[in-house]
């Protein structure tokens, strides 16, 4: 039998470290904690831990010590988790132990893995071997080197038992200090509050009215307590409360002497918007309240859609980060409204360059390391719960190597109704509805996630803010959870996410004006948590959700049946008080509002000012088909095949335009469409668009393209137009204006702009924004080491198809079909792909000069319009999106995906020189092939806009690129497929 | 007699592709139920109500211990006399994916010589040669001459595999040749572009053999013919407007019409057993 796990880590450690090893096997190693018999539990080994088909098994014997290894190893590392850390297959084997031994209820079972090195390179040391294969956030790792291997001491783990919690009962906190000190008390309590918030606490406190109601409780009267100051900074944080977004921003624009106060970006900019939209139409069923913002997709079902980062988390552990974030995503959509079924995810990911050979910055991670554990936590959390991927990117800067962004998106489905009549994305809670907890339990893992990612990464950060996924756990809470709602036993639900059950109760008290919860049900991993530990904990798997009182007995039966666990937790009231107790005592006793609207209003400036980077001259003499072997290579341009393969995009049995496309199945999608009802050819589309570089020059120009580009991505494929939804989500650097934040003018300047465009822009489109969210942390480090990450928009777009059966897809389909470009070519190469990579290599002095703009986008709207009808009528099916790299990069896409070559005539597509018409990033453009049967009708449909033949597609395998009478380039497709798909075709991918 | 042919389609901790099997079977004129696995242990519901039972894909307890184990241990030791009078009913049982793995571990896959389950494991589904999950389309074959009642009638099918264990073993040569010779290997990977009968033995490269599976094992059926189980996804073609060419105009054509002129491919091995049970009556 081959060893994969152990070849996993060799082909590993060639490809991202050039290290040459023999080979390497691999160790299963499970601890078990029981009264039962060893004898007992060896006699069952081959029923439970040992496939007796492929795998030798040892019961209390290591497999090191025995003739399973007859010559002594180089080197050995042994990887279990850290004490408190989620063991998914731990947790696994002791439901199966549970099976087998019912009656042994206080086993505990702790795995690990043991990797046995033959062959090392003497220059390896064992503890580098160590340090590249786990993550001591986490994970703790055993060595034996070569002299150990060879006298016999090998490594073994104990049981990871966590120390003992020593249960705090709460503390009263004095508020009553000088400035300095409430800075201090904030900073050293990881609150993440500034002064103008700390002095709005202690001011509620000095309340008579509060006093009173406190004194009536047995709580301190003039000073919080340590579990309402908590509670109080989570749901306060800038994760939470989206502070800056709802800020007063004096902003100046010195281009134009423009002296304006906006009240709130989000209201202004994103809301109003939206809202207006809203009156226009009927399908806009829910927005910005709820988890996930709900359109009504036909008469019987509405779709919903949410996307979420998690950063901070990634940058820590990328593994266990990013599979959180996509399970947790998930939940957003679970929690929505009366309940969604999640149908697809999306993952968007911004890295530094995975060659980077540069110096790395304490405590970061290289960018390949990142790739890998984000890549591999998104994989086993969407895979696991049965979801499929169906769009996303991956984008590299060199400044995301400072922090990594990990984007996840998930769709969803509803009945509009319920079988008992109510719609199903309005919440219906009531006072004295009982509030459940229903799945994970709380633990030590999540405290202070949502303050720590409203601050810097630092070397300091707390381990305790990164948690791995249980993806089973979820699936089955999910399961039960569709099912109470189809029996209509809920009557309202929503996410345990940042800040644990103090916002997630907190939040929805907020229908019925008041809760109470008693901190002393709650089911908690361990014992000794205290109580502001439990209310803020953001334990993964939970979500709440209230049901009436006579629904209990039900509910609570769906839960047995499908092994969940649901405890009360709470009840809604209608005292205007969100009310903790710990048994007997109340803990904590804080007004609804001033929980929610308490947090004052921050004041920010904002001042633009045009960078102005070197021009990007293009060199006078070039070879342009090197130079388009040289951008197919590029990490921005090049295949993500390897890694998008390794995600399940078809699950469900509803996919019908995957992410590769084309005769060997590899040419780039460009957007997901899937028909969710099994039987029915009714689509929707899925599509997403980023372009962060162009901040350099205008984060308005880099919001405009964002969204330009998700929706030519999307017409691409057929979206109906009339139909379409968006999100906004922003990951920005610290934006206010500090000791460590010089320039905090400007980026929230550059917010301000980007949310103008996005304005602008939407409301052309009659594109509302339904839901969003925004990071606004992206930075490390401070004063000259300070990395903050490019202002970056993504925007997704989910929106309807009438009928998946006539959609459009970026290869080329038949030898004689008529190649045209939608669009017009300017010369607008500022920040583009081809400007980065000659200024990388010294061949140009700067990026500078035009970036893309939108001057016109009602006219691209009426244009996108007709495409989309040339496509669902079956005139068009061959389209492209035309971005990166230019008409040069999206034809040779193109030949690629139908392994065909093409003639392409670049005269008369532009006003610019050669270089903007072949390189040049405008927006607004597509590539399309039509079949000379169909061209009539094409013709007939896009009349009005401007639409240009460039060329036929021939089945000669060449792509041949002319400009009038001038040759350009000539290449063989199969050197393009080559540079295409070499650069990211990494090994094997591991996770401990 | 009733007309319907009812379909037990299990679920329940991380089975994932139970909608969409429940979907194909109604599809074929069905009537199919999700059933979770505890309502069979708890004894609500009851497994010889029903005319065929299927084992959906999915992640069922995350795949950790191997995939397939533990639902498979669940199955052997808590239901295990249902499971003995499904089989020896001679009602239809289908594992995909991870059904299959459960169905290989639980021993009703390949199975005893006989026609009465023992619940030995005989064979395991492992991890890939390549050390990775992938989700990609490939080509199938069908034995012309399998006893497997679900591939009557099929030559050559294309649809995704989506597995990180997938590659079939058995401890000797000699066991696989024995199940050549019942011509229970009903389903192999092959070239597209070899000739159809061409038997292959030797493993083919990646990734026309997604996984290394011995003799390109794809799917193997119990001495009857009844039980069956395969690592690629049939109900993932249920439609051509699934398939990765059909935008190029290049899906085959299904067998039946289900769809107005759209059936897939994979919808023909639903329709085989739902006739198969009509035809037992």
């Amino acid at each position: 039998m081959k060893d994969v796990r152990g070849n996993v880590v060799r082909r590993q450690l060639l490809a991202d470290h050039g290290l040459e090893v023999g080979e390497v096997r691999s160790i299963c190693g499970y601890l078990i904690s029981s009264d039962t018999p060893t004898e007992a539990i060896e006699a069952r080994s081959d029923d439970l831990f040992v496939d007796p088909i492929i795998e030798h098994g040892l019961t209390n014997r290591l497999a090191l010590a025995s003739d399973l290894f007859p010559t002594a190893p180089d080197a050995v590392v042994t990887i279990g988790f850290k004490p408190g850390v989620t063991d998914n297959p731990g947790k696994a084997a002791l439901d199966g132990y549970t099976t087998l031994f019912p009656e042994d209820s206080d086993a505990a079972i702790a795995t690990y893995i043991t990797y046995v090195f033959y062959d090392l390179p003497p220059t390896c040391s064992v503890d580098w071997l160590a340090s590249t294969l786990h993550n001591g956030l986490i994970e703790r790792a055993l060595v034996a080197d070569a002299e150990a291997c060879s006298s016999g001491a090998w490594p073994e783990l104990a049981f990871p038992t966590p120390p003992a919690q020593t249960f705090t009962p709460p503390k009263t906190v004095d508020l009553e200090l000088d400035d300095d000190a409430l800075i201090t008390l904030s900073e050293q309590g990881l609150l993440a509050l500034n002064l103008t918030e700390m002095k709005a606490i202690r001011d509620h406190y000095r309340r008579p009215e509060v006093q009173d109601a406190r004194r009536a409780e047995g709580l301190p009267p003039n000073a919080p307590t340590d579990v309402e100051l908590e509670c109080l900074a989570q749901t306060w944080s800038e994760h939470c409360k989206h502070k800056i977004f709802a800020s007063k921003i004096h902003h100046v624009d010195t281009e134009t002497g423009e002296d304006t106060v906006i009240d709130s970006i989000f209201k202004t900019h994103i809301m109003k918007p939206t809202h207006d939209m809203q009156e226009d139409v009927d399908w806009l069923l829910s927005v910005f309240h709820d988890n996930s913002g709900v359109i009504a997709w036909d008469d019987t079902y509405s779709v919903c859609m949410k996307a979420e980062t998690h950063n901070s988390p990634s940058a820590l552990d990328p593994y266990g980060g990013a599979m959180t974030g996509i399970v947790g995503v998930n939940r957003d959509i679970l929690g929505t409204g009366l309940g969604a079924r999640p149908i697809a995810n999306t993952d968007v990911f911004c890295f530094g360059p995975p060659n980077w050979s540069g110096e790395l910055p304490d405590n970061l991670f290289h960018p390949s390391r990142v790739l890998r554990g984000v890549h591999a936590g998104v994989r086993v959390g969407g895979n696991e719960s049965g979801i499929p991927t169906v769009n996303g990117a991956i984008v590299f800067d060199d400044r995301y190597i400072g922090k990594p962004l990990v984007y996840c998106g998930t769709v969803g489905i509803m009945p509009r109704h319920l079988p008992d009549g109510r719609p199903s994305h309005i919440k219906t809670p009531e006072a004295n509805d009982i509030v459940y907890m229903v799945g994970g339990r709380v633990g030590y893992d999540g405290i202070h996630g949502a303050t720590f990612s409203s601050l810097e990464l630092t070397e300091e950060s707390p381990s305790s803010a990164v948690q791995i996924g249980d993806p089973i756990t979820q699936k089955k809470m999910l399961d039960m959870l569709l099912e109470a709602r189809d029996a209509g036993l809920i009557s309202c639900i929503t996410d345990n996410g940042a800040g644990g059950l103090s916002s997630s109760i907190g939040e929805m008290a907020e229908y019925t004006n008041g809760c109470e919860i008693d901190l002393a049900t709650v089911p908690l991993k361990q014992a000794g948590l205290s109580p502001w530990e439990i209310l803020v904990s953001e334990s993964q798997e939970r979500m709440t959700v209230a049901v009436q009182p006579g629904d209990q007995a039900a509910f609570e039966a769906l839960a047995v049946l499908h092994e969940v666990e649901a405890t009360p937790v709470a009840r809604f009231t209608s005292s205007g008080q969100f009310h903790v107790k710990h048994g007997e005592d109340t803990v904590a006793l804080l007004p609804i509002e001033f929980l929610h609207d308490g947090v004052p209003q921050l004041e920010l400036e904002a001042e633009w000012v045009r960078p102005q980077p070197a021009e990007f001259v293009p060199p006078a003499h070039a070879d342009h088909a090197d130079l388009l072997l040289r951008m197919l290579a590029r990490p921005n341009i090049a295949s993500k095949e390897a890694w998008v393969r390794q995600y399940d995009h078809e699950v469900i049995a509803q996919t019908a335009i995957k992410p590769f496309v084309g005769v060997a199945r590899d040419g780039p999608g460009d957007a997901g469409v899937i028909a969710p009802v099994h039987g029915d050819p009714h689509g929707l589309v899925i599509s997403c668009g980023i372009a962060p570089r162009y901040s350099d020059l205008d984060a308005g120009a880099m919001a405009a393209a964002s969204i330009d580009e998700a929706v030519r991505n999307a017409v691409c494929v057929g979206l109906d137009v009339d139909k379409m939804a968006g999100l906004d989500n922003f990951c920005w650097p610290d934006p206010i204006e500090s000791a460590k934040t010089p320039d905090g003018r400007f980026k929230l300047a550059q917010l301000v702009r980007a949310n103008r465009e996005l304005e602008r822009v939407c409301r052309a489109y009659r594109l509302p924004c339904v839901s969003g969210k925004d990071s606004m942390k992206n930075d490390y480090g401070q004063g000259e080491n300070k990395i903050s990450i490019p202002p970056t928009l993504l925007f997704s777009l989910f929106g309807d198809h009438p009928d998946v059966r006539f959609t459009a897809t970026s290869d080329f389909k038949e030898a004689g079909d008529r190649i045209y470009l939608v669009g017009t070519s300017h010369d607008e190469l500022g920040a583009s792909e081809m400007a980065f990579m000659l200024t990388e290599s010294g061949e140009a002095a700067g990026i500078g000069g035009r970036v893309p703009l939108l001057p016109h986008p009602e006219q691209n709207l009426a244009m996108y319009r007709q495409l989309a009808t040339a496509i669902q009528r079956g005139a068009v099916r061959t389209a492209h999106d035309c971005s990166e790299g230019g008409v040069a990069v999206a034809v040779a896409e193109m030949c690629i995906g139908g392994r065909l070559g093409a003639n392409v005539d670049l005269d008369g597509t532009g006003n610019g020189d050669l270089w903007g018409r072949l390189w040049g990033e405008s927006l607004g453009r597509f590539i399309v092939a039509v079949s000379p049967e169909h061209e009539v009708t094409f013709k007939e449909l896009m009349r009005g806009h401007r639409i240009t033949v460039l060329g036929e597609v021939l089945d000669n395998g060449a792509l041949h690129v002319t400009d009038g009478e001038d040759d350009v380039l000539h290449l063989e497709v199969d050197a393009m497929v080559e540079a295409w798909q070499a650069t990211l075709a990494l090994g094997g991918v591991h996770h401990a | 007699m009733r007309d319907d042919v009812r379909v037990a389609v299990l679920y329940g901790f991380g089975i994932n592709c139970d909608h969409e099997t429940k979907a194909v079977f109604e599809l074929v004129g069905a009537t199919a139920e999700r059933v979770h696995v505890n309502e069979l242990v708890n004894g609500n519901i009851d497994l010889a109500a029903y005319d065929i039972m299927a084992v959906p894909g999915g992640f069922s307890f995350g795949d950790h211990l191997g995939s397939g184990r533990l639902l498979g241990n669940r199955l052997r030791f808590t239901l295990r006399d249902s499971l003995k009078a499904f089989v020896e009913a001679k009602k239809p049982i289908i594992g995909i994916c991870n059904g299959f793995q459960v169905l290989v571990k639980t021993g009703l896959l390949p199975g005893p010589d006989g026609h009465e389950p023992d619940f030995l494991q005989r064979a395991s589904l492992t991890l890939n040669d390549s050390g990775r999950y992938e989700d990609r389309w490939v080509t199938l074959e069908f034995d012309p001459d399998s006893p497997c009642i679900w591939t009557k009638g099929m030559v050559r099918m294309e649809c995704p595999v989506r597995h990180g264990e997938g590659k079939f073993v058995m401890p000797h040569e000699a066991d696989i040749a024995a199940l050549e010779a019942g011509h229970r290997v009903a389903v192999r990977y092959v070239d597209s572009t070899d000739p159809v009968g061409m038997h292959r033995t030797d493993p083919l490269p990646y990734p026309v053999s997604p996984n290394g599976s011995m003799h390109n094992i794809a799917g193997v059926c119990d001495a009857s013919g009844l039980v069956f189980g395969l690592m690629p996804h049939p109900e993932a073609i249920y439609a051509a407007w699934l398939h990765p060419e059909h935008t190029g105009g290049h899906a085959p054509a299904g067998h039946g019409d289900a769809l107005e002129g759209w059936e897939g491919e994979g919808l023909q091995l639903f329709r085989n057993a739902v006739d198969h049970v009509r035809a037992q009556r």
